[in-house]
C-alpha cells in the first residue's frame, strides 16, 4: 500500500453505529505517516471498524507507554528504534559517538528496556501490546569498520533480543517477526535520513507501510484454522501408492522426493500444536493403511485422523471429516495435487480454504509451508491442544455410544469415570478461556465475540464472574473445555457468555454447569442473554429440553426446572476458587 | 486536464479531501487551512511517491502551492 492509497482508504466512510478500536501508538518519533498506514491497514483488516489511532509524546517512548496504560486505549502498539532507547543512538541529537561514551550508552539502553518492560508488563494486564522491535540500522557510532560488528554493538542487539524473548512470555504481548519484515522491507531501503531531520519521521515510506501491514495483522490477531486435509499420492509422498506400491513412494533426498517429507515434518509440527490432520485420497483403503504404517513416515499415523480413503468424491470425505471433528469448512484447509479434485471440494465447500499442492516447484512448496503456518499459526500451544486429537477419537466413539436408549447412556456415563473441574478463580490472563469465547460456535449463547480489551475490561468488573470447565474421564483427559462469563444480581445469576468446545459433547457437562451455577451462587434462577444465531443448533437443542421452545432472548431458567429436566449426571466434581 | 494536472490533483485531494478540483488548482498555503506542517510533509512525500520525484531538503520551503510543486516537477521530472 502506499501513501495515496493510504489517504484513500481512510477517506471512505464508517458506516454509523460501526464498532470502534482505539489503538495507542507509542514511539518516540513523530508517528506521521506510520500513523495514517496503521490506520489504513487496520481499515482495510477490519471492515466495518472504525479505528482511532492516538499518538504519544515526541522523544519519550516509555513515558508514553506508561501514560497508555492509563488511557482507556483497546491496544497498545509499540514502535521503538535504537535513538528511543539512548538518543545519541540517532541522527537528531549531537550527544556524542566518543569512544568513551559507548559504556554509558550501552547501560542507558539497558536501563530504558528495563523501563519499557515494566510500562508492557503493566499495559498487557490490560489490553493486548504488539510490539516492533528497532527496525533501523544503527548509526556509524562504533569504532569497528561498519562491515564488522564488534562487541558494544553484540551487546546491543543482545540487549534488545533478551527484553523481546522476555515480554514475549507475557499472554497479550505480541512481537513483529524481524525475519517477516525483512521480507517486506529491504534493510537497505528503510532509513530517510531527509525526514528524519526535516520532520522527526526516520522511515521511508514503504517501510512505514511494511511496519503498519505487521503491525495491523498482529493487532487483529485472526483465529487460526483448525483442521487441515491433505491428500497422499504426490503430496504427502511422491509417487501414486497404486501403481509404484507401499515401497515405490519416497520422500527423501535420493529420489528427489524430499520436499514431501518435509510437508510432513511441518504437518507433525502442526499436529503436536492441536491442528486437527486428516486424509482424503483415492485410493484403495488397504494399501494406504499399508502406506501409513511404514516406520519412516515423518508425520506420526497417530496423529491423523480420519483417514477417508476410497474413491468417491473427495467433496464426500471432506463432509465426513468435517463431520468428525465436529467443526466448520471455514476452519478448515483442503490441500491436494490435483486442481480438479481442489475445485471439486471448493464447489462443495465455498468457504474452505483449497490449495493445490505444487508439483516440481521447490519454491512454491516452500511459500505453501510458510503460508500453513500463517493460516495455524498462534502465540502458544495450550494443553488442550496437545490432547485435541485424542479426543476426537474418543468422543467419536462415545457419542455412538451414548446415542443409543437413556438406560445404556446412563450406563456408560457412570462408568466413564468422569470428573469436572470447576474453577471459579477470575483470571483475566487466561488465553485458553479467551480463546474459547471467540472461537467456539455451536455451543454457544450468542455467537458474541470478545476483544482482548472487552475481555479485560468485563472481568475488571468486581460484580462479574468468570467459570472454566476442565473435564477427564476414563477415555483421558479433554482439558479446560467450557467458559461461563455472568453477573451476581441479588438471588439471580445472569449469564452473558456460555461456550463448550464440541468436543465435550454428550457427556451432559451442560447440566452438571447449571447445577453448580445455581449451587455456587445460591439462586432461584438463572437468565441467559440468549441469542439463536445459524451456528447455535445444539445449544438451541439443549434449552429447548430445559426450557421449552420458543426462546426469547432473556432467557430465564428456574432451578427447579434445572433440577426437574436434568438427567442422572454421575460426574466427580472438583472445585477451584483460587487456581 | 494534462496528465501531471490529474496527478497532481489527486495527490492534494489525498491529503485535502474538502478541497473540489478547481480549488485544488489555485491551493496554497495561504488559501488552505489545514496546510500545516505535518501536511505539508504528507503532501511531499505523496508527490514524491506519485512522481518518483526527490523534493531536496533545501526545496522544501519553496514549495508551498499548486503552481510551485506542478512547476518543481515539471522542472526535476519532465513530466508534461
Amino acid at each position: 500500500m502506499n501513501l495515496i492509497e493510504a489517504l484513500e482508504v481512510l477517506k471512505q466512510p464508517v458506516p454509523a453505529g460501526s464498532p470502534s478500536i482505539r489503538v495507542g501508538l507509542a514511539c518516540g518519533f513523530t508517528p506521521l505517516h506510520l500513523q495514517t498506514f496503521l490506520a489504513a491497514h487496520l481499515r482495510q483488516r477490519m471492515p466495518g471498524h472504525g479505528i482511532e489511532i492516538v499518538p504519544g509524546l515526541f522523544g519519550d517512548l516509555a513515558g508514553n507507554i506508561e501514560r497508555f496504560a492509563s488511557a482507556k486505549c483497546d491496544v497498545l502498539a509499540i514502535v521503538m528504534e535504537w535513538a528511543d532507547l539512548d538518543a545519541r543512538l540517532g541522527t537528531r541529537t549531537l550527544g556524542g559517538w566518543r569512544a568513551e561514551n559507548l559504556p554509558d550508552i550501552l547501560q542507558s539502553v539497558d536501563l530504558s528496556l528495563s523501563r519499557i518492560q515494566q510500562a508492557s508488563r503493566k499495559s498487557s494486564g490490560a489490553v493486548p501490546v504488539c510490539v516492533c522491535l528497532p527496525t533501523l540500522p544503527l548509526p556509524p557510532l562504533f569504532a569497528t569498520a561498519t562491515r564488522q560488528a564488534g562487541a558494544e554493538e553484540l551487546h546491543l542487539r543482545s540487549s534488545v533480543a533478551s527484553f523481546a524473548a522476555n515480554i514475549a512470555q507475557e499472554s497479550f504481548v505480541r512481537i513483529v517477526s524481524s525475519q517477516q519484515l525483512d521480507e517486506l522491507s529491504s534493510s537497505a531501503k528503510r532509513f530517510n535520513l531527509q525526514a528524519e531531520l526535516a520532520a522527526g519521521f526516520p522511515y521511508q515510506v514503504s517501510h512505514a507501510s511494511a511496519i503498519a501491514d505487521l503491525m495491523a495483522a498482529l493487532i487483529q490477531n485472526p483465529n487460526p484454522k483448525k483442521g487441515l486435509i491433505t491428500d497422499l499420492d504426490d503430496t504427502l509422498w511422491s509417487g501414486i501408492l497404486g501403481e509404484i506400491g507401499v515401497e515405490g513412494i519416497s520422500w527423501d533426498l535420493d529420489r528427489h522426493s524430499h520436499m514431501h517429507g518435509v510437508y510432513q515434518q511441518l504437518l507433525g509440527s502442526l499436529a503436536s500444536a492441536g491442528v486437527l490432520i486428516g486424509v482424503a485420497s483415492k485410493n484403495d483403503a488397504g494399501r494406504v493403511q499399508e502406506a501409513l504404517e511404514r516406520k519412516d513416515l515423518i508425520l506420526p499415523k497417530d496423529k491423523v485422523f480420519p483417514v477417508e480413503a476410497h474413491w468417491a468424491a473427495k467433496s464426500e470425505s471432506a463432509a465426513r471429516i468435517l463431520k468428525t471433528w465436529n467443526v466448520g469448512p471455514e476452519a478448515v484447509v483442503f490441500i491436494d495435487d490435483s486442481p480438479m479434485e481442489v475445485a471439486e471440494v471448493k464447489a462443495a465447500f465455498p468457504e474452505m480454504q483449497c490449495i493445490v499442492f505444487p508439483r516440481n516447484d521447490l519454491a512454491a512448496i516452500w511459500s505453501l509451508l510458510k503460508q500453513l503456518r500463517n493460516l495455524f499459526g498462534k502465540s502458544t500451544v495450550s494443553p488442550e491442544d496437545l490432547i485435541r486429537m485424542e479426543g476426537i477419537r474418543s468422543g467419536g466413539a462415545l457419542r455412538e455410544m451414548v446415542t443409543g436408549d437413556a438406560s445404556s447412556a446412563d450406563d456408560f456415563l457412570k462408568n466413564a469415570d468422569a470428573e469436572i473441574e470447576f474453577s471459579f478463580a477470575k483470571q483475566a490472563l487466561d488465553t485458553r478461556a479467551f480463546e474459547l469465547i471467540n472461537k467456539t460456535n455451536q455451543f454457544n449463547l450468542n455467537g458474541k465475540r470478545l476483544t482482548e480489551a472487552a475481555w479485560q475490561e468485563y472481568l475488571s468488573d468486581p460484580a462479574t464472574f468468570l467459570i472454566t470447565v476442565s473435564y477427564e474421564d476414563k477415555y483421558g483427559p479433554l482439558g479446560k473445555i467450557a467458559v461461563l462469563l455472568g453477573k451476581i444480581q441479588e438471588r439471580r445469576v445472569r449469564v452473558d457468555f456460555w461456550v463448550m468446545s464440541c468436543r465435550a459433547f454428550s457427556r451432559r457437562i451442560e447440566h452438571q454447569c447449571l447445577k453448580q451455577l445455581c449451587e455456587r451462587f445460591d439462586v432461584t434462577e438463572i437468565i441467559f442473554d440468549y441469542q439463536t444465531t445459524p451456528r447455535n443448533g445444539p445449544l438451541q437443542e439443549f434449552f429447548a429440553a430445559i426450557a421449552g421452545a420458543p426462546m426469547p432472548a432473556q432467557l430465564r431458567v428456574s432451578r427447579r426446572a434445572i433440577q426437574d429436566k436434568s438427567p442422572a449426571l454421575f460426574h466427580r466434581v472438583k472445585e477451584l476458587v483460587n487456581a | 486536464m494534462h496528465d501531471l494536472d490529474l496527478r497532481l490533483t489527486r495527490c492534494f485531494s489525498s491529503v485535502f479531501p474538502d478541497l473540489s478540483p478547481e480549488q485544488v488548482q489555485t491551493a496554497s498555503v495561504q488559501s488552505v487551512r489545514g496546510w500545516d506542517s505535518l501536511a505539508a510533509v504528507t503532501l511531499l512525500a505523496v508527490v514524491q511517491e506519485e512522481f518518483g520525484v526527490q523534493v531536496g531538503l533545501s526545496d522544501v520551503s519553496e514549495l508551498v502551492s499548486y503552481q510551485a510543486i506542478h512547476n518543481y516537477i515539471r522542472s526535476h521530472n519532465g513530466v508534461s
